[in-house]
């Protein structure tokens, strides 16, 4: 990289050698149009909106494509310039339903801004009026032909950021039509309703049924948090109104999954219909009735007091509520742990981040189901796969990975896969509590080259480590079970602390709550505020995005209130 | 300046684009100081003088065979002629029954509705006929000033006759103009 001299629209400019004339032009803060153009995506230069003039060169230039140069002279508005994308816009507006009146993205639209930014007060060429698919098929998100424009951001985001490559482009020309596998519909092809198309889409052709004309950019409200859906921990920006959650967006430029999010993360939260505990409950003559927080708290206090008290917690709560966990259990001197277990570290090798899979050549899937349960870490691996990385499952059963993998064999023939790694420059292990001892053991011969990345079933298990909290294994012999965010429907569990006091702090109706003896009602993900540990160790905050309905404390001033009652 | 003469009607309309012409408010005191209301929805005159008016608005598309009269005569009778509103821009929301057959929307329309028993769908030789498809008014006649939005806003709306009251012709960009509800 070297730098070049330019200039545009007669200013001078100083660029990197490699850059597009509209990465040149953005940084120097000169506004080019675009819109099949995405910052996270490969420039296409399909759309005809950047074009521009170079001079000395033939024609026009595509900005999102044409790499600068040293002493170019660069106009971006001249008048061929502005009437090339006019053109450009008359036409798109000719070819499918671009009526603004009724479409929800209305107001956000990036080609509505386009005909507003050249002046476009009427359509100049007769429309052709087909009645094109509407395709509900997903339950998410929709896809409305009519309004395509056919920049591609959502193939290309299908294949580049979540590199799953359902969508594409089927037929020619004017028939051209965005279309999932081998045209069948959505929501039986192999799309992972990841959203990420949805968040690319220029235009009102990608529909979220949640947020859909439940209000503009200038009406909403942008909040960041990190996800607890899984332990990765990705950056969210929930988007708000009224006091009601409208949608989520990836953030593209926040560690660790770069604007990538799952279904798990971007829209199952929005769609939890469980019941939601608000008041503090307390079994009072065989039957759970609410109560205010005073009684709650002197009961839960009391029984802690007399002793014999185990605590177990899911990790899906904030870092401060694990240390007021564990601080209380410590000021009891009881015994306080995990309910999940942790996948051990490796003591060889780097600890990976997530983008370390993306350069590795080797990746190695042992024991673990990412595209089951850290969706994000198996969308990076079928990235890394499509840039050449070479992907090896070492499992008992088929996994999905396997499909994608280059090999995939069984923990008896694991050493096939150190053998072919062997010679790779970077090695990346992905594993879980699945794993075997003797794959751990295998591999440490290449702990130069490999980096390891543990996948926890613990949403915030990287919080849990960092106070000392590991799996406890449930003590038959307690008389009295604190349970801290359990959300745990597993019949045996049920069934042994059904005969002890059990104290749940909670924020759903779930079996175990039901059969507690006190309740007290915890805030949801969107509610909360502290911190998490990504599983890349970074902490990162938990920002209230509504506020908490009455009656409902935080996490870790509950568990606070309670150690102070001891 | 003497007073300039303005007609307006209204076609395959919801009305909207006449209501927020009057949601000019005071301004329209200002107004007709300059301006002399002639043929409009809201007054008398039904149809626009025949020694003609300066400046013609017509709200709503063309969507049947006296609508295209109408903007037919106003275009004879005006020197500058004002398409107003999304409808007349393009057609707008009415253009919703070109994706369908002329007798697919009207069975649907006075026939298959829930609400409807015993419909028919009515036919009188003092009906117009409907054209297949609605079509904006820049597609039957000659349209000298494109005023979008559903409805185009007050401001917009002001903007663009206190422009000709100024002897120019308005230019529209920025916050006048805006499509669909988007001047919201």
């Amino acid at each position: 990289m070297s730098e070049v001299q330019l200039t545009i629209n007669g200013q001078p400019v100083a660029a990197q050698s490699g850059q597009t004339i509209l990465e040149a032009a953005q940084a120097a803060g000169i506004d080019i149009p675009v819109l099949c153009y995405h910052p996270s995506l490969t420039a296409w230069g399909a759309c005809r909106m950047c074009l521009l003039e170079v001079k000395g060169m033939r024609g026009l230039q595509t900005a999102c494509t044409c790499p600068v140069a040293d002493g170019m002279e660069i106009q971006t508005e001249t008048e061929a310039a502005v009437e090339v994308r006019k053109f450009v816009l008359e036409l798109l507006f000719s070819e499918r339903n671009h009526y603004c009146m009724f479409c929800q993205l209305s107001g956000d639209c990036e080609l509505q801004d386009a005909a507003y930014r050249y002046g476009l007060d009427h359509f100049t060429y007769p429309r052709p009026y087909q009645k094109l698919g509407v395709d509900a098929s997903r339950k998410y998100f929709l896809m409305d032909q009519n309004r395509c424009i056919l920049c591609t951001r959502c193939v290309r985001a299908c294949a580049e950021v979540v590199a799953n490559h359902t969508l594409n482009v089927r037929e020619r020309g004017f028939e051209s039509m965005i279309t999932a596998d081998l045209n069948v519909p959505f929501g039986d092809s192999s799309c992972v309703e990841c959203g990420s198309c949805l968040q690319v889409c220029p235009t009102g052709a990608l529909v979220d049924a949640r947020s859909a004309y439940g209000g503009r950019e200038k009406d909403v409200m942008h909040t960041e948090t990190t996800c607890m859906q899984c332990s990765i921990g990705c950056t969210l920006d929930v988007v708000t109104r009224y006091d009601r959650l409208l949608r989520v967006d990836g953030v593209w430029e926040a560690e660790p999954s770069r604007g990538l999010l799952c279904v798990d993360g971007r829209f199952k939260p929005l769609y939890d219909d469980r019941k939601r505990i608000t008041q503090p409950m307390i079994r009072r003559d065989g039957k759970l009735v609410e109560t205010g927080w005073e009684e709650a708290l002197d009961t839960a206090a009391a029984q802690l007091k007399a002793g014999d008290v185990q605590g177990l917690a899911t990790c899906a709560t904030s870092n401060e509520a694990l240390t007021a966990f564990q601080t209380l259990f410590n000021k009891m001197d009881g015994e306080a742990g995990l309910l999940e277990p942790l996948a051990p570290d490796l003591d060889y090798g780097t600890k990976a981040k997530l983008e370390d899979i993306l350069d590795a050549d080797f990746i190695v899937v042992a024991g673990a189901k990412p595209l089951d349960y850290q969706r994000v870490a198996g969308y990076f691996i079928y990235r890394a796969g499509d840039q050449g990385a070479k992907v090896a499952v070492i499992s008992d059963s088929e996994t999905e990975m396997s499909a994608r993998a280059d090999m995939t064999v069984s923990y008896a023939d694991a050493d096939q896969v150190v053998q072919a790694a062997a010679g790779a420059q970077k090695i990346v292990l992905i594993y879980s509590i699945g794993i075997k001892g003797k794959v751990l053991t295998a591999f440490r011969q290449l702990s130069e080259q490999l980096f390891y990345l543990a996948l926890s079933p613990g949403r915030n298990e990287q919080g849990a480590r960092a106070v000392g909290l590991q799996p406890l294994a449930l003590n038959r012999a307690a008389t009295r079970f604190f349970l801290l965010s359990e959300q745990s429907e597993q019949p045996a569990l049920l069934d042994k602390l059904n005969r002890a006091f059990t104290i749940v702090q909670a924020s759903y109706l779930s079996p175990l709550v039901e059969q507690a003896d006190v309740v007290l009602p915890a805030p949801l993900w969107y509610e909360r505020t502290g911190h998490v540990t990504s599983i890349e160790g970074t902490i990162k905050p938990l920002v209230e995005v509504l506020p908490k309905p009455e009656g409902v404390r935080d996490d870790a001033e509950i568990l606070t209130a309670l150690a102070d009652l001891l | 300046m003497g007073k300039i003469k303005v007609a307006s009607q209204w076609l395959e309309s919801c009305a909207g684009c006449h209501m927020s012409f009057l949601d000019i408010d005071e301004k329209i005191v200002e107004l007709l100081k300059h301006v002399e209301l002639s043929s409009t929805p809201i007054t008398d005159l039904k149809h626009p003088p025949e020694e003609g008016v300066d400046v013609g608005i017509l709200t709503g598309g063309i969507g049947n065979e006296e609508q295209e009269e109408e903007a037919k005569l106003m275009r004879e009778r005006c020197k500058v002629l004002i398409a107003m509103g999304d409808c007349a821009v393009t057609g707008g929301i009415c253009t919703m029954r070109n994706f369908f057959d002329l007798d697919e929307v009207l069975r649907r329309g006075y026939i298959e509705t829930e609400s409807t028993v015993d419909g028919e769908i009515p036919q009188h030789e003092d009906l117009t006929p409907l054209k297949e498809q609605v079509a904006g008014v820049g597609d039957v006649v000659d349209v000298d000033i494109y005023l979008p939005g559903c409805p185009p806003s007050a401001e917009a709306i002001w903007f663009v006759l206190s422009e000709l009251l100024e002897g120019r012709m308005p230019k529209l960009e920025g916050d006048v103009l805006k499509y669909g509800m988007d001047g919201e």
